[in-house]
């Protein structure tokens, strides 16, 4: 019995060491993501540490469980993550075949479905940046924005950070497909627009179910 | 322990893991490497004031319209 007690506590200690070493490997790849996204998400999409993606994933739970409180008659917060977990596997799996009908059979050991899931899971950061800042402004300071001087800068101020952060996800969605599929660029932009023919309407289709306002990917 | 060779052999197989992009004319591989230079590394840079040029010169286009989107953007999470 106190055998058992203790292979217990210490597969408990290994769990909570490797969220523990997950969580510091993904602060440190968010660092650097900011100064250097390329070398960065080519090293991301090599990655074997599962607990990372997961940990990208509880921290959006979590999200979703904060933003339950400020939405007037929201779904439940379970749910809206359920979507938001199809909608993200629904994405790789679109790029995960479209790569493997595009390419050719020398290519087929070097990807992964996995490295899709890690390099896809980085590139929510701006997302998720961006949802949390909107939220908190919210409480702070809750809309609608006035004509007023600082209604104007506050709005100026808004569109530019808007803006940085759906750069910011460009890039890193772009260096997702690349780094995970590993095809040219003609290739990469002929696959995202494949992509935007049926996430669009389905993104709209979200929104008139008041799921999604913006879509969450 | 991992010895130097084996951590620039590793290097080499994550930087030669994709082949270098090719647009099919020179001059059009160029424009697109001299652009993603700015990019790949520091990126911020560029984008933060590039940001805040494009928001100005939309407010001067669209003055109250401007204030009204960032109302709805403000809903949109």
């Amino acid at each position: 019995m106190a055998f058992d007690r203790k292979i217990f506590t210490d597969i408990h200690m290994v769990l909570l060491i490797s969220f523990f070493t997950s969580l510091i490997l993904i602060v440190r790849n968010f660092v650097f993501l900011i100064f250097s996204p390329y070398k960065t998400l080519r090293k991301i999409s090599f990655e074997k540490d599962y607990y990372q993606p997961l940990t990208i994933f509880i921290g959006v739970f979590l999200y979703f469980k904060f933003v339950y409180f400020l939405r007037d008659k929201p779904y439940p917060a379970t749910f809206i993550f359920l979507i938001f977990v199809i909608n993200f596997f629904l994405t790789i799996i679109f790029f995960y075949f479209l790569t493997r009908f595009f390419d050719s059979d020398q290519n087929e050991k070097r990807i992964t479905f996995f490295s899709f899931i890690f390099t896809f899971s980085y590139s929510l950061f701006p997302t998720l940046i961006w949802f949390l800042s909107t939220s908190i402004l919210y409480v702070f300071l809750p809309p609608p924005r006035t004509i007023s001087l600082l209604g104007k800068a506050f709005s100026i101020f808004f569109v530019a950070f808007s803006l940085s952060l759906l750069v910011w996800k460009l890039i890193l969605f772009y260096l997702s497909v690349r780094f995970s599929s590993k095809q040219n660029f003609y290739r990469i932009l002929y696959m995202i627009i494949l992509y935007l023919v049926w996430f669009i309407p389905y993104s709209i289709f979200l929104y008139y179910l008041k799921i999604f306002r913006i879509p969450f990917i | 322990m991992k010895t130097f060779e084996y951590r620039i052999h590793k290097k080499i197989q994550e930087i030669y893991s994709v082949e270098p992009n090719d647009l099919g004319l020179g001059i059009l591989t160029n424009y697109y490497k001299r652009f993603t230079a700015y990019l790949k590394t520091l990126p911020f840079i560029f984008i933060i004031p590039l940001s805040f040029v494009f928001a100005f010169v939309l407010y001067f286009l669209f003055g109250k319209l401007m204030v009204r989107l960032v109302t709805i953007l403000q809903y949109g999470f």
